[in-house]
């Protein structure tokens, strides 16, 4: 990315004037709530929600020792993982078909907007009748077209439920890494492209050498963000595994929540405690991730 | 605008065959328009079914026995448009405040030096990190304090709040890229900083400006825990809530349901619609090169 | 540099303007300065949360309540109707920030009585009321020799079938015996093309109710004299026995991970054979009128009398400091328990009633008739004691890996959850 570089300093007071209403959301809704968690994360509560007292660091003794933590984390991460790698290349793929020209492409991008226009609920209360093992239109269509004799239980049998909920998880992250590439492409001036092609470079050459380098802003924004958004997603995990009990399939976000209301445990101070770990897991992993972009960046100049 | 490409002229070698590609192309932009739809086509067919219908087995892809009166049922119930309302207020006052709020703390963290400048943009990234889902308790305690639960106002910051990082971020990085040139040159005209951001930065910032705006409409128009734990009364309650009183574990209206979620995307389908050419306009119409 | 510090000020003040505006967008529903101040001064009006059965009854019943209530006791009423599957959080968020409602309608109550926070009968109910209610919840409405738990309403499970799919596999009348029952739902299932002989629902919804009224008929129970029962042999024969049912695949599939709603659904679509309900799902059978089915007592293992199982949702109150909304509720009770009232209400939900002149006045429906008479013997989980709030939740996560597990490893990790919980 061109860097236009600073105009020049300012006195940090001007500074502030103009960050004051920015800092003033952050610090005040972003920031206090989550030190209000921090500190929930250090009370006991009783099963009723009523504040005991303190209790130290024992909620995240509990967390750590809790039997379902380790099968919560490996499901985060192949939870994370899987989505944002599929989303990222098949995003790219599809933006790169949707900056082409073609008749009908405006209705096509039209289409593309509408799982992500969707409410994440909705769509997953889709899903959940979409993926029924009884009235459900995926076996349905499976067992007509005769790829299979029996229904096939998506989100009751374990070996499949990771899967579909990978599929949704996916299909509603497409569509806005689709556009976060379709402006990434659309910057890259059309003369570069051009340059290069008068010089002799097949297409898969232009494609490495200037597209994707100068899609890097792009890459980076669309896998932070889906990191973020896929790590934090509630609705989709939470109504797939609606009749699954205990936490076989929980991420790090939904285990938080059920440890709050829905567990054997209903621990608010738990919860609470579960919820730090996982910002601070999300922070560590996209600090990492950062630090590896810039390292690159730093050694490339 | 989309760039254009280059016409061939008419009588052009392979005109048939760019013909031809182009139909293959539509086919493919057909197919590929069709999978991100299919879900939302047994949702809409699904709201012209009756409930039982929903859940029958074998399930039909078409109605049994098509109900047509179902969408006019969910508009007009009165409920319905109270919850339509508030989801329009809040996104849109989300919205707006989000623009307001993060065009001039980008502008200014983008290019200018100040102390504090990169502790302010790592927090803007570390907000980003958390989710209201997580927060939700003490966020209801916050505004009890303040005598703000049930209220737009409460919904609206939040959503604003948890959407500004997104918007800092992304228009940071347009901000960034603009040419030093241009606001020098309008600098050595005399413009005031101000003025330099509203007429020069701010038309070449404008694809960053679409982004940030239908990203938070969007996430303020689907946005669930939080209206959930906030609002009360069921007039003051978005969409998102409000529409789950139609399946309940006592009842359930599957054909209401699924109207009203049809009818949900659609402002959204239309904002994008409206905007799309803005979104996907390059930087390379008209600027300063 | 002076303008534009101008400029940014007046934004910034725009802003503050705006963001104030849209605050005074609607009336905080917080702090009523009545029902916060201590000390002695009364409230003068109180705050419900109620829990929504019905999407057109619910509300309708309470705001009208609400308008009498002040109509006849000059203290008002501010209601907020709940969906079930939010509020238990709600009602936690609640008294985590220490903002408890006057009243609230909830499944439970020891675990709240418990904590010190609510009033007793001898506080806020009048005693006619009290003599009125069911002598069985008031049973277990009671927490240490106190009653706290006010039931609001009933139901009771049920056994139904489906007599077409009956008639089709010839079988003449409705189970007597689990022995009867096991060989009509393979008659049914023999019939092929999706039907399912027993429509279990063991998920994480509510796979106690499920299994209390297996187990009630079994002669069992979930606790026996102050101590936990889960694990005894007839528990553990009835469960075994569903697992038998589920390897022969004489349930729908996947009962482990099937929730009501669910079972429901196969039953109202007309696939199930048999199934255990309550009145809404006869109430939505009536509407759709696709289904034809009946109602019998639940078959027993060995054949003797049918227990029923019945289960109430309460409406408890909250102390607040000073006993300042004590007049506020005791009104609120004294109304509600009224004739006209609470089994109107009832009526119009489709429940069933929970005093005694309730159930006469009941009686003239007849298709309540096989409910109303075992109702007084109705038998209940324990919710009277503050440790079956933690074992609901185990049971409800745990109870289906019994269907791929073993039944007697499951019943003993749970038994030992109670006792550790106690």
């Amino acid at each position: 990315m061109l860097r236009g570089g600073r105009v020049g300093s300012v006195h940090p007071l001007v500074a502030l004037l103009w960050l004051a209403p920015a800092l003033a959301l952050i610090l005040g809704v972003v920031l206090y709530p989550a030190i209000k968690l921090f500190g929930a994360s250090r009370s006991e509560y009783s099963i009723t929600g009523l504040r005991r007292g303190d209790a130290g660091w024992d909620n995240y003794a509990k967390v750590l020792e809790h039997p379902s933590l380790g099968t919560v984390l490996a499901n985060t991460v192949t939870w994370v993982v899987a989505v944002v790698a599929v989303t990222i290349l098949l995003g790219l793929a599809l933006a790169q078909f949707l900056v082409k020209q073609f008749p009908g492409r405006r209705y096509v991008r039209w289409a593309v907007i509408v799982p992500w226009a969707a409410s994440l609920i909705i769509t997953s209360q889709l899903f959940v009748l979409l993926y029924d093992y009884n009235y459900g239109i995926i076996n349905h269509l499976l067992i007509n077209v005769g790829l299979i004799d029996t229904p096939i239980d998506f989100l009751g049998d374990d070996s499949w439920t990771m899967f579909s909920m990978v599929v949704v998880g996916v299909f509603v992250s497409l569509p806005f890494t689709i556009f976060v590439f379709i402006a990434g492409l659309n910057a890259i001036p059309d003369d570069v492209l051009e340059a290069a092609t008068v010089d002799g470079a097949s297409p898969w050459q232009r494609y490495r050498r200037i597209t994707l380098p100068l899609l890097r802003p792009a890459l980076m924004i669309a896998t932070v963000l889906n990191v973020i958004y896929v790590f934090n997603s509630f609705p989709i995990v939470y109504t797939l595994n609606d009749r699954n009990p205990g936490y076989l399939h929980d991420t790090t976000i939904t285990f938080m929540y059920k440890l709050a209301f829905k567990s054997q445990e209903k621990d608010v101070g738990m919860s609470a405690a579960a919820g730090i770990f996982n910002v601070l897991l999300i922070l560590a992993v996209v600090l990492i991730y950062l630090r590896i972009i810039n390292w690159r960046e730093e050694t490339s100049r | 605008m989309t760039t254009a490409p280059a016409q061939a002229s008419p009588a052009a070698y392979g005109s048939s065959h760019r013909r031809r590609k182009r139909t293959l192309m539509a086919a493919a932009g057909a197919l590929v328009g069709f999978a991100f739809l299919a879900p939302y086509l047994v949702m809409v067919l699904d709201s012209l079914r009756t409930s039982s219908d929903v859940k029958s087995t074998p399930p039909s892809i078409l109605p049994r026995v098509w109900q047509w009166d179902t969408y006019a049922q969910v508009l007009g119930d009165e409920r319905f448009l109270n919850w339509l309302k508030t989801s329009l207020i809040v996104a849109s006052g989300s919205t707006v405040i989000v623009v307001l709020v993060a065009v001039p703390a980008a502008f200014m963290t983008a290019r200018h030096r100040f102390p504090g400048r990169a502790a302010f943009l790592l927090l803007v990234l570390v907000t980003q990190m958390f989710a209201p889902t997580a927060l939700v308790v003490g966020l209801y305690r916050q505004f009890f304090e303040l005598n703000m639960v049930n209220t737009y106002g409460a919904l609206i910051i939040t959503n604003a709040a948890f959407n500004l990082a997104f918007a800092i971020w992304i228009l940071h990085g347009f901000f960034a890229s603009i040419p030093l040139e241009v606001e020098e040159a309008a600098a050595l005209d005399g413009a005031t900083r101000l003025q330099i951001l509203r007429r020069v930065m701010l038309p070449l910032t404008l694809p960053g400006l679409v982004t940030a705006t239908i990203f938070t409409f969007i996430a303020a128009w689907n946005e669930y825990v939080v209206a959930l734990t906030l609002m009360i009364d069921d007039d003051r309650k978005p969409l998102t809530v409000g529409m789950r009183a139609y399946v309940t574990g006592y009842e359930q209206h599957w054909d209401q349901l699924f109207a009203a979620s049809v009818i949900a995307v659609v402002p959204v389908v239309i904002l994008f619609a409206i905007i799309e050419k803005h979104l996907v306009g390059g930087l390379t119409a008209g600027s300063l090169k | 540099m002076r303008s534009m510090k101008t400029s940014a000020a007046i934004a910034g003040m725009a802003l503050a303007g705006l963001v104030l505006a849209a605050c005074g967008g609607g009336t905080g529903a917080g702090n009523t300065p009545d029902n916060t101040v201590g000390g002695g001064a009364e409230t003068k009006t109180i705050k419900l949360v109620a829990a929504e059965y019905s999407k057109d009854n619910t509300k309708a019943f309470w705001d009208a309540f609400a308008k009498t209530y002040k109509e006849k006791t000059g203290y008002s009423l501010e209601v907020q109707i709940i969906s079930w599957d939010n509020l238990d959080q709600q009602s936690s968020t609640m008294i985590q920030n220490n903002q408890a409602p006057d009243i609230l309608n909830l499944n439970a109550y020891a675990s709240y009585a418990k904590d010190g926070l609510l009033y007793s009968s001898d506080e806020v109910l009048p005693e006619s009321v009290k003599s009125d209610i069911l002598p069985t919840f008031v049973k277990y409405g009671t927490y240490q020799g106190k009653f706290y738990g006010f039931p609001d309403l009933s139901s009771a499970r049920a056994f139904f079938y489906n007599t077409d799919l009956f008639t089709e596999a010839g079988i003449a009348n409705p189970p007597k015996t689990w022995a009867e029952l096991e060989d009509a739902a393979k008659k049914i299932t023999g019939l092929g093309s999706g039907n399912v002989g027993y429509a279990l629902p063991l998920g994480p919804e509510e796979s106690q109710g499920e299994f209390s009224m297996w187990l009630f008929n079994n002669g069992g129970t979930w606790k026996d004299q102050g101590k936990w029962t889960i694990n005894s042999p007839q528990n553990v024969e009835t469960l075994t026995f569903l697992k038998k049912l589920a390897d022969q695949k004489l349930t729908q599939n996947n009962p482990a991970r099937t929730n009501r709603a669910d079972a429901f659904d196969l039953f109202k679509s007309g696939k199930a054979g048999m199934i255990i309900g309550f009145s809404p799902l006869a109430a939505a059978l009536d509407e759709d009128g696709k289904v034809k089915y009946a109602v019998a007592p639940f078959p027993t293992n060995d054949g003797s009398e049918s227990k029923t199982f019945g289960v109430t949702d309460y409406l408890m109150a909250f102390k607040k400091p000073g006993n300042s909304n004590q007049a506020a509720v005791k009104a609120f009770y004294e109304l509600y328990y009224q004739k006209d009232q609470i089994n109107t209400w009832i009526k119009s939900e489709g429940f069933l009633p929970v005093t005694q002149s309730g159930i006469e006045e009941f009686r003239s429906d007849e298709k309540l008739k096989v409910y109303l008479d075992t109702l007084p013997n109705a038998q209940l989980t324990p919710t009277d004691d503050p440790t079956w709030d933690r074992v609901k939740l185990a049971v409800q996560q745990n109870l289906g890996r019994a269907m791929t597990g073993d039944p007697k490893a499951v019943l003993d990790e749970l038994q030992q959850t109670a006792e550790s919980a106690s």
